[in-house]
């Protein structure tokens, strides 16, 4: 008997402390569920899409995923080391994506593109590499520094303010207009295997991503700088006491941070064919979503996050809101993108894998 | 949508700070109802102009700009003795740049008359805007059907267009689509701006009166980039052709990536009169080549008399043809405020001229005359210019090679 009444106790009272704000976020999050469910069933059963084309969706999700996971990197190491939410950072993508179109169209014209696909390849990843690590180094030194110390929202405005700074000067030096990247051939074709295709330049983006992903997850988890940022990511001042020289740590997580995102301005201007000084700004944004859905300052978490945003933008309207007799659910795709991000971060705060660092301070 | 209601939400407050509120005056020698402008003696006619003049679409409004300065040249820059001044505000062809390029018009002191805008996404908050503040808005490329609509609202009494309206333009599509080249089957793409959603239900109205079918209506963002699931689900249906009036960037994402979506090598792609430019060509990249737009007939026999005199202009000034294919019509809608302000203008012995506005307004809608785009007159809904459809195909991915005839070349009718 007393055991029941100990074991009800902790029961009633959480009851007890139900409110209708409870109630209504259940209710939400009750109707996101049946919204998901629902419309899955009903579109499995009316199948309108062969398994041909459900590998196409798959393909095109994991291809922006992995976009998305290459800027969300930026933004989850340079959150885990300054506490910086730095929104200037799809700005740093767009940069590398414009440099890439400076070197990669004059290959195109000249062929070289088409009979070098790896020198070509190489040199259009290695200068959009340098132009958007100059410009993430140059911002945290000219822009950021000065504000490491500030409290409240200034760090933040400042990284908004450069943001802008970076698209007007794109735009006063390169036009408004939408620039065409290069298409080479061996990119317009598909590897075959029976029935399923894969785009090669898709194949390519996320192969590489992929790869560049790990290396850089190697370099944090495997070599003295890395342990340096991750140490610092713990405490900067006690790294700072331990030896650690915090101003070399950041400079080094910029030029990560930038590298990371000149090469997703290239695979994105490779996949989607168009740069413009606008472009970093919406890719910025999800990926920010991505890293905070992985939890933010987690760089397995920031890959996830992304992989899984871009997956939800492709397959979730044809899934969920088609099978709802929803029409035109491409339009509503941010919509369920950031509506299963809010979702997720109602069930899980801390984000899919969690913010490693915090947790563990806590 | 959503944005377009938050502008058009708030318009009345916008209103409130600041902007003139028309009102019944007797000022001078003229009485009007809703208010009179007095311009002393040797100070400027103003003249307000909106159009997108930034951004992927800016070609559209630099072309209408341009148009409206050579008609500003043409009549010597001055207008019964007082020069006339411009003051162009790039709308950016949304809803929220057009809320405030008409503020600013708005509460511009002494502000005649607007011409433009280019996007019927601005001028749908923009005109009842400067409506209420008693300025007549002449349209130049705004197409969508509900702007001069008989069961318009009466904000938008003072608006009238020298342009034609999208009824027109669909019915053509769809015209040619069905008959002349045979497609069966269809989808339509808008981007839920005001001309691309209009557009797209006037032409399905008319396909499917014809007896074709619209398999499924789609949307996207103007902003979106991965057309790639959306056109893996168009392949789905296997329409015959795919009809998406919407603006250069979105538009040339779809035609680039059709390229790389199997199940899509024997569907059309069609696209609207917003893809007239050489920076569309320069965004499309080779996918360009081949791809058909819907456009009104501007090839110079079936243009007004002064088409030829109006292009060797503008030729002579900028150094090249037209950049974009509503410059006649821009340059018809400076015209008509032009003859409508020396119609209702009146001098006092001192030198200033008066222009009452409601009486502005009466005279741009009843003003007749020929037009370098055409005839020009107005309807009681504001509905002023003739259409002549045709279809125009794109031959080269080089931009430069862009001027209608060249790039693209009249595919239609014969």
């Amino acid at each position: 008997m007393s055991a029941t009444a100990i074991d009800r106790g902790p029961w009633l009272t959480a009851l007890a402390r139900i409110n209708a704000v409870d109630i209504v976020l259940w209710a939400l999050r009750i109707g996101v569920l049946l919204v998901v469910v629902v419309g899955t069933i009903n579109e499995l059963i009316k199948d309108p899409y062969t398994a041909a084309q459900w590998f196409d969706f798959l393909m095109f999700g994991l291809t922006l995923g992995s976009i998305y996971a290459q800027i969300a990197l930026g933004y989850t190491m340079v959150y885990g080391v300054l506490r910086l939410i730095n929104f200037a950072h799809g700005d740093f993508m767009m940069c590398g994506a414009f440099a890439g179109y400076f070197v990669a169209t004059p290959l195109e014209n000249s062929g070289f593109l088409d009979t070098h696909p790896v020198a070509g390849m190489a040199a259009i990843l290695a200068v959009a590499i340098v132009v958007s690590t100059t410009i993430a180094l140059l911002t945290e030194r000219i822009a950021y520094r000065p504000f490491r110390r500030a409290g409240g929202l200034a760090p933040l405005i400042c990284a908004i303010g450069v943001s802008f700074f970076l698209e007007q000067t794109f735009r006063g030096m390169f036009g408004s207009d939408v620039k065409a990247y290069p298409s080479p051939s061996w990119q317009r074709s598909a590897f075959q295997f029976g029935s399923l295709q894969i785009p090669r330049v898709d194949a390519l983006v996320i192969v590489l991503a992929v790869l560049f992903m790990g290396l850089l997850y190697l370099i944090v988890q495997r070599t003295r700088m890395g342990t340096a940022m991750r140490a610092t990511s713990e405490d900067p001042e006690a790294a700072a006491l331990m030896g650690i020289d915090v101003n070399k740590v950041v400079v080094f997580t910029f030029i990560l941070g930038g590298a990371m995102a000149g090469i997703a301005g290239v695979f994105y201007a490779f996949v989607y064919k168009q740069v413009y000084f606008y472009m970093g700004f919406e890719p910025g944004v999800k990926a920010f979503g991505a890293a905070v859905l992985g939890g933010i300052g987690n760089i397995p978490g920031a890959m996830l996050g992304g992989f899984f945003l871009g997956l939800v933008e492709s397959i979730g309207p044809s899934v969920f809101l088609d099978g709802l007799g929803i029409p035109a659910p491409y339009q509503l795709r941010d919509l369920i993108a950031f509506t299963l991000l809010i979702m997720v971060l109602i069930f899980r705060p801390q984000g899919l894998l969690g913010e490693r660092m915090a947790k563990k301070r806590a | 949508m959503a944005r377009h209601a938050l502008a058009m939400a708030l318009a009345p407050v916008a209103l409130l700070l600041g902007m003139q509120i028309a009102a019944a005056a007797t000022v001078g020698p003229v009485t009007d109802p809703i208010g009179v402008i007095r311009i002393p003696k040797g100070a400027p006619v103003m003249i307000g102009a909106y159009m997108v003049l930034s951004g992927p679409d800016t070609a559209l409004g630099e072309d209408e700009e341009r148009a409206i300065k050579i008609g500003v040249n043409n009549v010597g820059g001055k207008l019964l003795g007082h020069p006339i001044a411009l003051d162009f505000e790039d709308d950016q062809c949304d809803a929220e740049g057009g809320q405030t390029a008409a503020t600013k018009l708005a509460s511009t002191p002494n502000m005649v008359i607007a011409l433009g805008p280019a996007c019927s996404s601005s001028a749908t908050p923009a005109a009842p805007i400067l409506w209420q503040a008693g300025i007549t808005d002449i349209g130049t490329a705004c197409t969508a059907p509900a702007l001069t609509a008989p069961d318009r609202k009466p904000e938008y009494d003072g608006f009238v267009r020298t342009v034609y309206s999208d009824n027109d333009q669909g019915a053509s599509d769809a015209d040619y689509l069905y008959k002349a080249e045979g497609y069966k089957t269809a989808v339509t793409v808008h981007d839920g701006s005001p001309y691309a959603e209009q557009l797209v239900t006037v032409f399905g109205n008319d396909y499917e009166k014809l007896g074709g079918k619209v398999l499924s209506k789609e949307a996207v963002a103007p902003t979106d980039v991965d057309m790639h699931p959306l056109l893996t689900r168009i392949a789905s249906e296997k329409p015959d052709v795919v009809y998406f009036p919407i603006f250069t960037a979105a538009a040339a994402q779809i035609l680039r990536q059709s390229k790389e979506v199997p199940g899509l090598e024997h569907t059309a792609f069609f696209g609207g009169s917003a893809l007239l430019s050489a920076d569309f060509i320069q965004a499309a990249g080779p996918a360009v080549v081949g791809f058909r737009i819907g456009y009104p007939d501007i090839s110079a026999s079936a243009m007004g008399k002064g088409y030829p005199k109006f292009v060797a202009e503008y030729k002579k000034d900028y150094g090249e043809g037209p950049i974009s294919g509503y410059h006649a019509n821009a340059y018809d809608a400076f015209t008509l405020a032009y003859k409508a302000i020396m119609k209702v203008s009146k001098t006092d012995k001192a030198g200033n001229l008066y222009i009452g506005r409601k009486a502005l307004r009466d005279a741009v809608f009843a003003t007749k005359f020929e037009g370098i785009s055409g005839p020009i007159a107005c309807d009681a809904y504001g509905e002023c210019s003739q259409f002549h459809g045709t279809v125009l195909q794109f031959t080269s991915a080089d931009p430069k090679t862009f001027g209608v005839g060249k790039n693209p070349i009249k595919i239609w009718p014969k």
